[in-house]
Formats: structure tokens, C-alpha cells, sequence
């Protein structure tokens, strides 16, 4: 079941009065953000991480990319957690450094390459393979394949449904919550919430 | 009203959540003087509480907690809050009351353990604090014994997700009622706190409740305190409490601003829940002559069961606790220890599609086609009863935060009784979403709610706190908040802390007025 939404709602929404002036505010700064030069990540790095990342939620062609890796840079630069890791991994700065190395690592041992240089075919079958802890690679055999990758994904993820535009996508309006929701049952919408426009099955 | 330091007051109160500010109030109202330290801030929800969960991840506790065992217990959104208010801040305001045989697993089953106070000595705190809340409910509840006073306010509207489950649970012949939830379905008013509106179906509870419609303790019982004179100080993180030569607590040591605080005091309240107050005693190596401190972990199971509907539900509208069952509290079938309940449950949307990466490893299109059907799904959790073992603990690392303090490393491994209640429940939990049409249906294994570490009991040997929550060790210093659970219970904890939390300072004015 693919369902698909009207471009627009959230934007459209964020100027009216529906929303509070502290929703306004978050959402439409994370809107406006200008692509970020990294400060935690080294040039070649961020490269390498986008890319990923860009297999991970991938974005098709768009000319306002949701900028996914930007927010575990900026993350990284202030040294802010989420409350918690899995102790068999070491702190997440350095689980994004050695993961990020591990990623070439078994893209070169796979197909002889760099990550940035394989197909999207071929990049995903690394991810896999790394998702599934079958990745050949020296850094897998200190670093749990498994959590790095479960730990990268979730950020991603996270970063990508944060942004308006990807809450446009899956039709989320829940934002627009200044007069209330009066209308919470099954099949019961309000007219500020979209209707899907198009569903194949 | 401000103290000063240098003032000997009655009591500091570490922690303004669900533990420490009834208590607070409670304390404040006979008389005492009492100051809060609370490690967050004092939040302004109008202006602080955006509808963005990025944006108010900032209510979690953020400090880093390493988490080790074979299941490994996340914090951060989960079982864990920061600012004046707690953890109250963001929790779901379910309220279901324990049943009186939770307390008593150890005589019931043989494992585990009983609680040192039956059913009896809490009943009447849930009453005054489901009053004071106003709690909303359904005119009967089904389940437990006969309440002497009805819930404070009619039940709130059931959303979709909680539609499904009465349908679905309706089929198969599962009795289901509105739950218990302490968001108002009307306005609201307390001597002493005010006027709070009635819940703008906005879902968002898990987050922060921008109006102070749910009942966060910064909009019930802190203003209580507030108003018989205690103090709040937030932004005080407490690192130590001194003893004296008697061996009793003088002085707590707060950091504030970067500076370092002393306040004098005859008593101390650790109300910092179930980490950071076995953290802080571990620490200062205090109260721990039966070596139970920091024992004991337990989590509900707390199983999610997700389906998609061909109904349009928009999972972000309502309480999202709508629905509740507690047919499966002694399951005629069980073949685990104690019980769980049933709830439904709606989501917001980064959390869940966050929990799809971690639980299904979806990515690339499939993640975005899953994701694409988020106005469509309904979930159904389950929070059941948990054993203490030996093997889950939390301990002090050797790897140090921000203020140079060890990190806590907690063990969780789930034993068999909880594996084999979160089989029973995936396949009631399927049962019910394929009665109510379902598809896509996935499982969410997880578990929620930290508690223990410092379990009350009768015996000093076993338990770090009597059944007052008084301190075997150190006779002024009491501890109230989910660590003296010595069961985990097969209901959300938020109820049975404020009612131990009453029942505590009671017992405290009792012995020492």
C-alpha cells in the first residue's frame, strides 16, 4: 500500500494561526536551515556519511533536500547524546568515525572500491551486509555491525521524518493543533487535514 | 519562598516528579520548611512545548547510560524525564491502580517478592490523588476492587487506535473500557493550583502537554507545594550528602550555575527515581549496608503489537491511552508469573517510524512505503509484571559525564517468566488486531518503565528502605519514588509512586511531629 499526500500542507499550515508560536518556530527554522559545513566530521567523512544516508531514507530527485546527515554532525559537534548507547559500543562520536571506516572497508573488500564509487545497488549491498553482521572488514571485528547499524538508521531516520517536508510526505498535520482536535474517531478528519491523493495497491 | 543555604530547613526534597512532589506538598502543608532540588529546569509549556518531537527531546534525561544484558534498556524517551515535573512531563498519564494480588507475587507465585504494605494502606491514596489529578474515567470500572468514589471526570473520547481495539477485542471476546487517564476531559479546578482546560486531543502527552491539561506534577502538585510555601530550586544538580558524627544527613551538595551549593537540613527525601537515585547513593557510598542498592532492576514488558487499517485513523489525535484491558491480569492460560494488561495506543510519527528501523530494520523504499502508511496504523501495548533477578543491576562505570561523575551501566536480560508473558500477549495482541482487520501487522518487542534498585521491606538484610521508605541505615533520609517497588507491578507506575509518595510523608509527619 503506497499512499501519497498533497505537497504543500505543512508549509501551508506553518503561516496560519493553527499552529503555536513555538511550533512555528521549530519547524520552520528546521525548513530554512542552510546545508551545513561539517565540524565533527572531516570533509571526506560527511561525503561518505550522506551518501549512506541517502541509501538509508533515500530522497529520489528533490531540489530541496532533507538534510539527514547535517543533524548527527551538528549532534556530534556539541557532543550531545540521546540518554543512552549500548554498552558493548564506545561513545558515539567514535562509533560513527570507526562505522564510517568499517562502511569503505567492506566496500573495497566486496567490490574492490570505495563506498562513493559503487552503484546504488552495490552500495545497498554493503549496508546490508553490514546490517546482517556479514560484512567482511577489520573495524567489524571490534565495533558490533549489528548496533552500528541500528544506531545510524534510527538517527537517520529521525533527522528525515523531523523535516515538514518529509511530515508532508506521509500526510502528518498533527502540528496544527491550536483549536483543538474535535474530530478523533476513525474516518472522522478535519478540513485542515489532507486526503491522500492517489493509492496503488 | 527562599531559604538560604545557611538555614537549617526541615527537608530537601531531591527530585520534583511523581516520588517527590506530592510529597513535597504534603510536608510543605504541615508546616515544614522544604526545598526542591530538581537537576532541570522550570519549563514554561505555553512557550517550551512546541508540537515537534525533536524539539521537546530536551524533557528526557540526556545524560548518557550505558546499557548492557541481553535486552538492553533504553533511556532517554524512555524512563526518563528532566525539568521541574519529572518524568511526569512526558509520560502517557495512564493511571490504572495496582490490583491488591500485585502486591503479593511472592505469596502467590513463590518467586519474586511481596510488598511490605498490602492494598489496604494504599487504596484511599489513590483516591485523593485520582481526585486531586482529576482524573478521567470510565462511570464503572471493570476490573479490581469496588471504588469508594467514582473517577474525578468522564472518560476522554476514544481516538482510532483505540476504536480498533474495542472492536477487534469485542470479537474474540476480550472485555475492554475506556482507561483511566489523568488528562481532564473537562476544565478543572484545585484550591491551591487553579483552573486547568480540558485536553485538546492534541496526543502529544509523551512529549509535553503545552496547556496543562495533562496532569504533569508542575501543574498539579508542585503548585501545591508552591502554594504552602515551598521552595523550587531547579537546575541544581545534587552530587553529594554529607553525614554528620551522628551518622545522620546534614547537608545536601548541589552544583548550581557551575558553583557548588550546600543546604542544611534535618532530612533529605530522594525522590530521583529508579537510576539516579541508586546513582546518588552509590556515589557517596551511603545506605547500603544490605548491599541491595542498585539491585534488583526490573522493566515491564511492554510488547507493542502495530497493524495497518484500511480506516483512516491519523494516530496523532487523542489521548493516546484510549483503551484498556485487564482481562489478562491472572489469564486462566498463563504460564508466567503475575499478570498484564492491555492498552491501546496511539504514536507520533518520528517515534514511530524510528521504532520500525529498530524493531523491523526496515530502510530505503520499503522503510519509506511503511512509513508512508503512518495515518493507518494502531497500536496495542502490554505492561506486565516483571521478576527481580540477580543478573540485572545497575552499577558505576569507569567512564565519567559532563561533571566528572561515573556513568550508571544497567543490566537488563529478560528471564522466562517475562519471555514467555510477551509470547502470550503477541498472540492475544495479533488475535485482536486480525478480529479488527489488520494488515501488516509487526511486533515491537521492548520494555518500559525502570524500577527497583532500592527495594522496601521488613528486613534490613533484603531491603534498603523500611516500609515507610525510611532508610535502614541513615534514619533521616527516606526514599520515595519506583526504586523502593519491590514488584514491578502489572500497571503503569506513575499512580502507585504519588500514592506511596502521600502514604510516606504521612508516615514521616506521624513519627516526627
Amino acid at each position: 500500500m503506497t499512499i501519497k499526500y498533497p505537497v504543500g500542507t505543512v508549509r501551508d499550515l506553518l503561516t496560519t494561526d493553527l499552529v503555536t508560536e513555538a511550533t512555528r518556530q521549530a519547524l520552520v527554522k528546521r525548513l530554512n536551515t542552510p546545508p551545513r559545513q561539517p565540524t565533527f566530521f572531516s570533509t571526506d567523512e560527511f561525503t561518505l556519511l550522506q551518501a549512506v544516508c541517502d541509501r538509508l531514507v533515500p530522497q529520489g530527485e528533490t531540489d530541496q533536500p532533507i538534510p539527514v546527515a547535517d543533524g548527527i554532525d551538528e549532534r556530534l559537534s556539541g557532543s550531545e547524546t540521546n540518554g543512552w548507547r549500548y554498552d558493548t559500543m564506545p561513545t558515539d562520536g567514535d562509533a560513527y568515525k570507526l562505522g564510517l571506516k568499517g562502511i569503505d572497508e567492506s566496500a573495497q573488500a566486496l567490490f574492490q572500491q570505495p563506498f562513493l564509487s559503487l552503484t546504488g545497488g552495490e552500495q545497498d549491498q554493503v549496508l546490508k551486509a553490514i546490517q546482517l553482521m556479514e560484512a567482511p572488514g577489520e573495524t567489524w571485528q571490534t565495533l558490533p555491525a549489528d548496533r552500528f547499524f541500528e544506531e545510524l538508521l534510527a538517527e537517520a531516520v529521525e533527522n528525515y521524518y523531523s523535516h515538514p517536508i518529509a511530515q508532508e510526505e506521509i500526510g502528518y498535520v498533527g502540528m496544527a493543533d491550536t483549536p483543538t482536535w474535535k474530530r478523533v474517531g476513525l474516518d472522522q478528519l478535519e478540513d485542515r487535514e489532507p486526503r491522500a491523493v492517489q493509492i496503488n495497491e | 519562598m527562599p531559604y538560604k543555604t545557611s538555614e537549617l530547613v526541615d527537608a530537601v526534597v531531591i527530585g520534583t516528579g511523581a516520588g517527590g512532589a506530592p510529597l513535597l506538598a504534603r510536608l510543605a502543608k504541615a508546616g515544614l520548611s522544604v526545598v526542591a532540588l530538581e537537576a532541570g529546569k522550570n519549563w514554561n509549556p505555553m512557550q517550551d512545548f512546541p508540537t515537534d518531537e525533536k524539539a521537546q527531546s530536551k524533557l528526557f534525561w540526556n545524560d548518557e547510560r550505558l546499557s548492557a544484558g541481553n535486552d538492553p534498556l533504553p533511556f532517554g524517551s524512555n524512563n526518563s524525564g528532566t525539568g521541574v515535573g519529572g518524568s511526569t512531563l512526558h509520560y502517557t498519564a495512564y493511571t490504572p491502580r495496582a490490583q491488591p494480588d500485585d502486591l503479593r507475587i511472592r505469596t502467590d507465585f513463590g518467586v519474586g517478592e511481596d510488598w511490605p504494605i498490602d492494598f489496604d494502606q494504599i487504596a484511599h491514596y489513590y483516591d485523593e490523588v485520582e481526585q486531586f489529578l482529576g482524573v478521567s474515567g470510565p462511570a464503572n470500572y471493570p476490573w479490581g476492587p469496588a471504588r469508594k468514589r467514582a473517577y474525578a471526570l468522564g472518560p476522554l473520547p476514544i481516538n482510532g487506535a483505540g476504536q480498533l481495539m474495542e472492536r477487534g477485542s469485542k470479537k474474540i471476546g476480550i472485555k475492554t473500557s475506556p482507561a483511566a487517564n489523568a488528562a481532564l476531559s473537562a476544565g478543572y479546578y484545585q484550591e491551591g493550583v487553579g483552573h486547568r482546560p480540558g485536553c485538546a486531543n492534541r496526543g502529544f502527552c509523551q512529549a509535553g502537554c503545552n496547556i496543562g491539561a495533562k496532569a504533569s506534577m508542575d501543574v498539579t502538585y508542585i503548585p501545591l507545594a508552591v502554594h504552602y510555601g515551598a521552595e523550587i530550586r531547579p537546575e541544581c544538580f545534587v552530587t553529594q550528602l554529607i553525614k554528620d558524627a551522628s551518622g545522620k544527613i546534614s547537608e545536601v551538595v548541589y552544583m548550581h550555575n557551575g558553583q557548588e551549593e550546600r543546604q542544611r537540613c534535618r532530612f533529605v527525601f530522594l525522590c530521583a527515581g529508579t537510576i539516579e537515585t541508586a546513582r546518588l547513593l552509590l556515589l557517596n557510598d551511603l545506605a547500603n549496608s544490605s548491599g541491595q542498592v542498585g539491585r534488583n532492576v526490573m522493566a515491564h514488558p511492554g510488547l507493542q503489537i502495530w497493524g495497518e487499517f484500511d480506516e483512516d485513523i491519523r494516530p496523532y489525535k487523542g489521548i493516546p491511552g484510549a483503551i484498556i484491558s485487564e482481562d489478562m491480569h491472572r489469564a486462566a492460560d498463563a504460564d508466567f508469573v503475575g499478570g498484564y494488561l492491555l492498552q491501546s495506543i496511539g504514536v507520533m510519527p518520528v517515534t514511530y517510524v524510528s521504532q520500525m528501523a529498530r524493531g523491523r530494520g526496515l530502510w530505503g523504499q520499503d522503510l519509506k512505503q511503511a512509513a508512508s502508511a503512518y495515518n493507518h496504523v494502531a497500536g496495542i501495548n502490554i505492561l506486565g509484571d516483571c521478576l527481580p533477578y540477580a543478573h540485572n543491576y545497575m552499577e558505576l562505570s569507569d567512564e565519567k559525564d559532563i561533571r566528572g561523575l561515573p556513568k550508571p551501566r544497567v543490566y537488563f536480560s529478560n528471564g522466562e517468566s517475562e519471555e514467555r508473558m510477551n509470547a502470550h500477549a503477541n498472540k492475544v495482541m495479533r488475535e485482536i488486531w486480525s478480529a479488527a482487520g489488520a494488515k501488516n501487522v509487526w511486533a515491537f518487542p521492548r520494555n518500559a518503565h525502570v524500577i527497583g534498585t532500592c527495594r522496601m521491606g521488613n528486613d534490613s538484610n533484603t531491603a534498603v528502605v523500611n516500609a515507610d521508605g525510611q532508610s535502614f541505615d541513615i534514619p533521616n533520609l527516606y526514599i520515595s519514588d519506583n526504586s523502593t517497588f519491590p514488584s514491578a507491578l502489572s500497571v503503569n507506575p506513575a499512580l502507585t509512586i504519588m500514592a506511596l509518595a502521600l502514604r510516606t510523608a504521612d508516615r514521616f509527619l506521624d513519627a516526627y511531629k
